[in-house]
């Protein structure tokens, strides 16, 4: 997962929990705030009530008659009463309690308060219903909640624009580096940011690259100073023993003697160019810029090398099914990493064996198979048959063990899979899975 | 046919010389690429054999110098480096053809020739011998009227003997240059034989095949 979704997941996700928390623990303090605040507003009244008091005198409201006072607004929210009482209790409180008023039972919020006014204690009793306070404080909720919700949703926007922003030298980085299909086509650009993280990634990624790409250098160079300081000496060898093979003066004696030298040196020079082959292809000195057909592939290395399988007759034949072209190829290469492994497959063949190049898709891939009758490959050495010099069979004295290496490495620099199987005395089969391209 | 050979490497030189004096080239040698440039300049040649690897000079850049000059020599790049862009590049700038080393001289023979056919149209690409009439262009091979149908390979190997004949041809020789460019394991002799004893029953059915000699222990020669 990338980052950015990353981040504004976690943002989401914090933000959500702290609305479920808000949601949770909102109504309990809503409901303290009002409370508190229909506290305030009844102590407001008392203050008021005995300025009244104070103003128009007690008689205003209580006389003898009566007794009392009492007053309700039309809805039994609030009520007012003033009365009497003998009891010297001094009370001066706010409470919930229950009032019946014409015949109704109400909960209210009731402050009450004594109070001495000439011989005579009266009681101030103020209250407010409940139930009044609580939609108040309903209606405060839902906006609180609504406010909420808004904000935590800006807020997840506008997480997301910042970290889209602040991560976009980062994503600049990545697609670079998607886009490098080897070291050697690395152009190292300047980061435009002010994060020091980036700039300080992208500079070690630019060094680090710069390095890999010499390293590759000198080793494009070393390959080729090898290559001549090697091969040089093998040419002047090579045309001095050709010269020596024509000259009439030679002595017939001595011709089979060149041969032999002509021999040796011809294996001397194999392994320096098999390894120089690998070498080069493992420093990316080939190009991929061609279109394989894999049908026309198996048909041509079929026709080249069919004639050796006649030689030793072994019946070869070509089974291809469905289409497959490989772009970004090499072909002469594709060429020797079939051709060797069909030579192979004829050379360690029984007499009247057969050997079968056989393409099908495979999923999505492609697979050709190269199954032959052979005297097959023993288990434990079935791990090393593409390492270097790992000569499977008897040394036949001519072979280097070169070839499945080479054949490994034309297969890697493809990204083909190469597998075998092998039992011994049936038979081995080589499969290549070529990757499915767009 | 006037040739100069460009090589620094002075065993090397000797041994071309001493091969292509013999099949009746006249040759001339440069060791550097300032002597190099200084003999196409005064001197009119046929042929250039140029190695690229030369220590005073750019081989490339001698490679330009000859396209400059007023005639237009067949040349032949030797080179022991090998690197890829090389040859593109040297096939680029207008050598005929590339011939990397360690190369058997009877290979650069055979390229010599087709790039001569192929440049001056100088040699009909027809020869005949002890009645056969071989086209290698066509690659053909009739005997009085009739066609020898023969195998790539097969036609191969009895145009390189004509090529080279009377000269014995080592199996190797043969090996290398009908599979040569292909990287194997190893050689096996044994092909050729099968193909010299396939080219041999097929010919025979029209003539004797005497002049198709196996040496012993050494490979093959075509006498005429």
């Amino acid at each position: 997962m990338r980052l950015q979704s990353k981040l504004a997941l976690f943002s989401a996700a914090s933000k959500i929990l702290i609305l479920l928390l808000l949601v949770l623990g909102l109504p309990i303090l809503v409901n303290k705030v009002a409370l508190l605040n229909a506290d305030e507003r009844l102590m407001q009244k008392e203050e008021r009530m005995y300025q009244i008091i104070e103003e128009q005198g007690i008689e205003s409201f209580i006389t003898s008659e009566t007794g009392a006072y009492g007053s309700y607004n039309l809805f039994k929210e609030e009520f007012i009463s003033l009365e009497e009482i003998s009891s010297s209790k001094v009370v001066n409180s706010i409470e919930n309690s229950l009032r019946k008023v014409d015949n109704q039972v109400v909960n209210y919020r009731v402050l009450s308060s004594t109070f001495d006014l000439g011989e005579k204690r009266y009681l101030l009793e103020i209250g407010r219903s409940l139930a009044t306070i609580h939609n108040n404080s309903k209606t405060l909720q839902a906006y609180a909640l609504y406010f909420l919700a808004a904000v935590v949703l800006l807020t997840v926007f506008s997480d997301l624009a910042f970290s889209k922003i602040l991560l976009r030298p980062l994503t600049l980085i990545v697609k670079r580096l998607q886009r490098v299909e080897h070291p050697s086509t690395f152009t190292p650009k300047k980061l435009q940011t002010s994060t020091d993280d980036f700039l300080y990634l992208n500079n070690t990624i630019n060094a680090m690259m710069g390095q890999i790409q010499e390293a590759f250098q000198k080793e494009k160079e070393f390959i080729g100073n090898v290559s001549h300081e090697l091969l040089t000496p093998v040419s002047i060898l090579q045309t001095r023993l050709e010269n020596l093979l024509a000259d009439p003066d030679t002595p017939e004696s001595m011709l089979e003697k060149l041969v032999d030298n002509l021999r040796t040196l011809h294996r001397l020079k194999n392994i320096i160019q098999a390894l120089l082959l690998i070498s080069r292809i493992e420093n990316e000195q080939y190009l991929r810029n061609e279109t394989v057909d894999l049908t026309q592939l198996a048909e041509e290395v079929a026709e080249e090398i069919k004639e050796r399988a006649e030689a030793r007759e072994v019946n070869l034949h070509v089974e291809i099914t469905g289409d497959y072209t490989l772009t970004k190829a090499n072909q002469s290469l594709l060429f020797t990493m079939l051709f060797n492994v069909v030579n192979n497959a004829i050379k360690y063949n029984k007499p009247e064996g057969s050997i079968c190049i056989k393409g099908q898709p495979h999923g999505k891939d492609y697979e050709i198979a190269v199954k032959d009758t052979g005297v097959g490959i023993k288990e434990e050495q079935l791990p090393h048959i593409f390492s270097r010099f790992k000569r499977l069979h008897a040394p036949d004295g001519e072979s280097h063990g070169l070839g499945l290496t080479i054949v490994k490495t034309i297969a890697t620099f493809h990204g083909i899979d190469l597998s075998v199987e092998s039992v011994p005395s049936e038979g081995t089969t080589f499969r290549f899975l070529f990757p499915r391209q767009a | 046919m006037h040739i100069l050979i460009v090589e620094d490497e002075t065993s090397l030189a000797t041994e071309l010389m001493h091969f292509l004096a013999q099949e009746h080239y006249i040759c001339d040698w440069a060791s550097n690429g300032r002597e190099a440039s200084e003999k196409i300049a005064v001197n009119r040649y046929d042929f250039i054999l140029l190695d690229l690897g030369l220590p005073d000079y750019e081989g490339m850049d001698l490679l330009k110098e000859i396209k400059e000059i007023d005639h237009d020599p067949a040349i032949i790049i030797l080179t022991a480096r090998g690197a890829l862009e090389d040859r593109i590049k040297g096939l680029g700038l207008g050598a005929d053809d590339y011939l990397p080393k360690p190369f058997s001289l009877l290979e650069l023979q055979a390229r010599m020739q087709a790039v001569l056919r192929r440049k001056f149209k100088l040699k009909s690409s027809s020869v005949a011998f002890h009645g056969f009439e071989i086209d290698s262009s066509a690659r053909r091979v009739t005997f009085g009227s009739q066609e020898i149908v023969l195998t790539k390979k097969e036609f191969d190997i009895l145009h390189y003997l004509l090529l080279h004949k009377n000269r014995i041809l080592t199996r190797l020789q043969l090996t290398e240059h009908i599979w040569g460019n292909i990287l194997e394991d190893d050689y096996d002799s044994n092909y050729i034989d099968v193909h010299i004893k396939n080219l041999r029953k097929k010919i025979s059915a029209h003539t004797t095949t005497d002049w198709l000699e196996t040496v012993r222990g050494v490979g093959y020669r075509l006498t005429v």
